[in-house]
């Protein structure tokens, strides 16, 4: 069985962080590997201890993202194709998306698992786009897996309750954090990530062009939050306070 | 004329507030460009939903029905969609933010080699697309994005817009769909733990979330009690989730649910920045918790400093009282 997992570098959003003239202004040494993709990355190596197989992760990002493909294969992925972009490349969902699918058009799987989302853009549109893109069954925000012969069953987290849905394959399924806690690498993970195999392809060996016109979403800038006035901490005897703060939601805010 | 487009979510007969939400933008932007602003339901009945529709303004009203549409499936979904797209041609099809439009966002635009914007807190009209706002890095700040293209898709995060009324004597034009059940790859094979008749989380007026300082029944007892003397709807920090206490349908954060409350109490939770992502925009923020330096107190409007088991029983006893005094 062949698994792809599609991940992504992303900074780490409890890194400290500016705003300068609508940019934003980050530690790139906190670049972290996206933790829905964390989850993807998991789910697989726990199919391929039951099923076997080979995982391999494929990444689109400049050559500072190679950190996060060997966090990838510490954790247990077998190998890596890691897609090169320039660093001043700003591509979105979509350009992603397509790009991967240059990727994906003559291989061979069962399964590609993507994350639910980016953790910092929160975007959760490459997963159903490439999908699409490819012709697969898909499903999102899946919070568990199971597989018995070649039908893939996927819990996902719906609107109201939880969809319990079956995939052929091959198919493509989004992953949400909440679907496992991924293992951290151990010493001899991360010795043996070093041997692994990571084939760099560029753009053009897959015969995709990323140009400003084809972009069809961009940031204009980034903006503070507005931020929450601070209000009023009570300390002290709980009854009293209890019975104070009932009151002022009631006469004074008015939503009780 | 241009449309604009509002996909309205439909539930049992019941149109999703966030919808309205979405569509009395949709009717504001249309109104000042000189555009038409269009609904569409896509449900296995539509024939109510679409009359409650006519209170709240559209031009127009597309319908279209199949009893395929009762449960969330994303490939009919899908194919209705590019179905309508195609015949109203609209300019912007806008959708409220939830699991079941998150779950086809991304192929439609595929589908329709369209940009789309997912989770939008505003969004208005270019010359040739859409500029809006979004909340990223766990919503610590928000980045202004632009969509060039036609039509552009997005959906909006509940709460961002009013609810409007405006009545309407729109005609409802049916769209035919048909879909072959033999060509669906996916089947839903059931659904677990639907909430049924409980109050929607996002579109609660009244939120109350429990964290990890809930840990036993007779806490979970006072939550369900501060939860039925308020009618709230009833959340949960992903400590709780994950430990199974509460379903994961209840999670309020970045990986969870988006609530906009009037009133919000998180009793228990310390505000991790994935947590406040999902409950920031609460109008009024209560935070019972025993640490005086958990993060929870730098947005909460009354900050009770206390443990919530000697806390919450004078609250629910107070607020009772006041409510039978109404
Ligand atoms: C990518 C990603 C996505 C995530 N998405 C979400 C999400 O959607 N939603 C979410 O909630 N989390 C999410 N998280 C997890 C988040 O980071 C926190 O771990 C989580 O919110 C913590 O839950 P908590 O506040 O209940 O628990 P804790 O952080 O453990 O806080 C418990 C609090 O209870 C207080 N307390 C304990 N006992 C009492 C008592 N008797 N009386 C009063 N107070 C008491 C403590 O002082 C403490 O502040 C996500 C994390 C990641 C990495
Ligand atoms: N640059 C990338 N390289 C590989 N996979 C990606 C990339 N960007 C997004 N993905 C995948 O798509 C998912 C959703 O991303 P997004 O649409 O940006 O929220 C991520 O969790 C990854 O699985």
């Amino acid at each position: 069985m062949k698994i792809y997992v599609c991940i992504k570098q992303v900074p780490d959003v409890n890194a400290p962080l500016q705003i300068k003239d609508g940019e934003l202004i980050q530690d790139a040494d906190r670049n972290i590997l996206n933790a829905y993709d964390a989850s993807a990355v998991e789910e697989s190596l726990v199919l391929k201890e039951a099923h076997g197989g080979e995982i391999e992760v494929v990444l689109i990002g400049p050559e500072k993202a190679k950190e996060t493909i060997r966090k990838a294969l510490a954790m247990g992925a077998d190998k890596a194709t890691h897609i090169l972009i320039d660093n001043d490349t700003a591509p979105d969902s979509y350009s992603f998306a397509s790009t991967l699918s240059a990727f994906f058009k003559d291989k061979e799987y069962e399964y590609i698992f993507c994350g639910k989302q980016a953790q910092d853009t929160d975007a959760g549109l490459t997963g159903s786009m490439l999908a699409e893109f490819l012709n697969l069954p898909y499903t999102t925000n899946a919070v568990g897996l199971n597989l018995e012969g070649n039908v893939l069953t996927v819990k996902r987290q719906g609107d109201g309750g939880q969809e319990i849905i079956e995939l052929p394959s091959p198919a493509l399924v989004t992953c949400s954090n909440d679907m496992n806690e991924p293992r951290i690498p151990n010493l001899k993970g991360i010795m043996q990530s070093k041997r692994k195999p990571v084939e760099t392809l560029s753009l053009a060996d897959l015969g995709v062009e990323i140009s400003e016109d084809q972009i069809k979403t961009r940031i204009l800038s980034f903006e503070e939050k507005p931020a929450r006035k601070p209000g009023k901490k009570y300390e002290g005897e709980p009854d009293e306070i209890a019975r104070e703060i009932a009151q002022l939601l009631d006469t004074k805010e008015n939503v009780i | 004329m241009s449309t604009l487009l509002t996909y309205i979510s439909v539930t049992n007969g019941n149109i999703k507030r966030s919808s309205l939400e979405v569509l009395s933008r949709c009717n504001e932007l249309a109104a000042e460009h000189g555009f038409q602003s269009a609904a569409l339901i896509i449900s296995d009945q539509t024939s109510e939903a679409a009359e409650k529709l006519k209170l709240h303004g559209p031009d127009a009203i597309y319908t279209m029905e199949d009893p395929i549409f009762k449960n969330h499936i994303n490939a009919p979904l899908l194919k209705a969609l590019s179905a309508s797209i195609e015949q109203i041609n609209p300019q912007l099809v806008a959708f409220a933010s939830t699991e079941s439009s998150k779950d086809i966002l991304g192929a439609l635009a595929a589908n329709q080699n369209a940009p789309a914007l997912a989770d939008v807190s505003e969004f208005e009209l270019t010359d040739n697309g859409v500029k809006a706002k979004r909340p990223v890095m766990a919503s610590k700040i928000i980045s202004a994005v632009e969509a060039k293209g036609s039509p552009v898709l997005l959906t909006v995060r509940s709460g961002s817009y009013d609810v409007a009324e405006s009545s309407s004597d729109a005609s409802v034009e049916t769209i035919s769909f048909s879909f072959d059940e033999a060509d669906l790859k996916a089947t839903l094979k059931e659904i677990i733990g639907a909430t049924g008749d409980k109050i929607d989380l996002s579109e609660a007026q009244t939120v109350i979330a429990a964290g990890r300082g809930v840990k036993d029944d007779e806490g979970l007892k006072m939550i369900d009690d501060l939860a039925s003397v308020l009618s709230a709807g009833v959340g949960a920090s992903r400590a709780l989730t994950e430990s199974g206490v509460y379903d994961p349908s209840l999670q309020i954060g970045q990986t969870g649910k988006v609530v906009s409350p009037q009133l919000y109490i998180g009793i228990g939770i310390s505000g991790a920045i994935q947590h406040v992502a999902g409950m920031i925009n609460s109008k009024v923020i209560v935070a019972i918790n025993k640490d005086p330096d958990a993060p929870i107190f730098d947005i909460a409007d009354y900050g009770i400093v206390g443990d919530l088991y000697k806390v919450l029983p004078p609250f629910i006893d107070e607020l009772k009282k006041m409510k039978s005094e109404k």
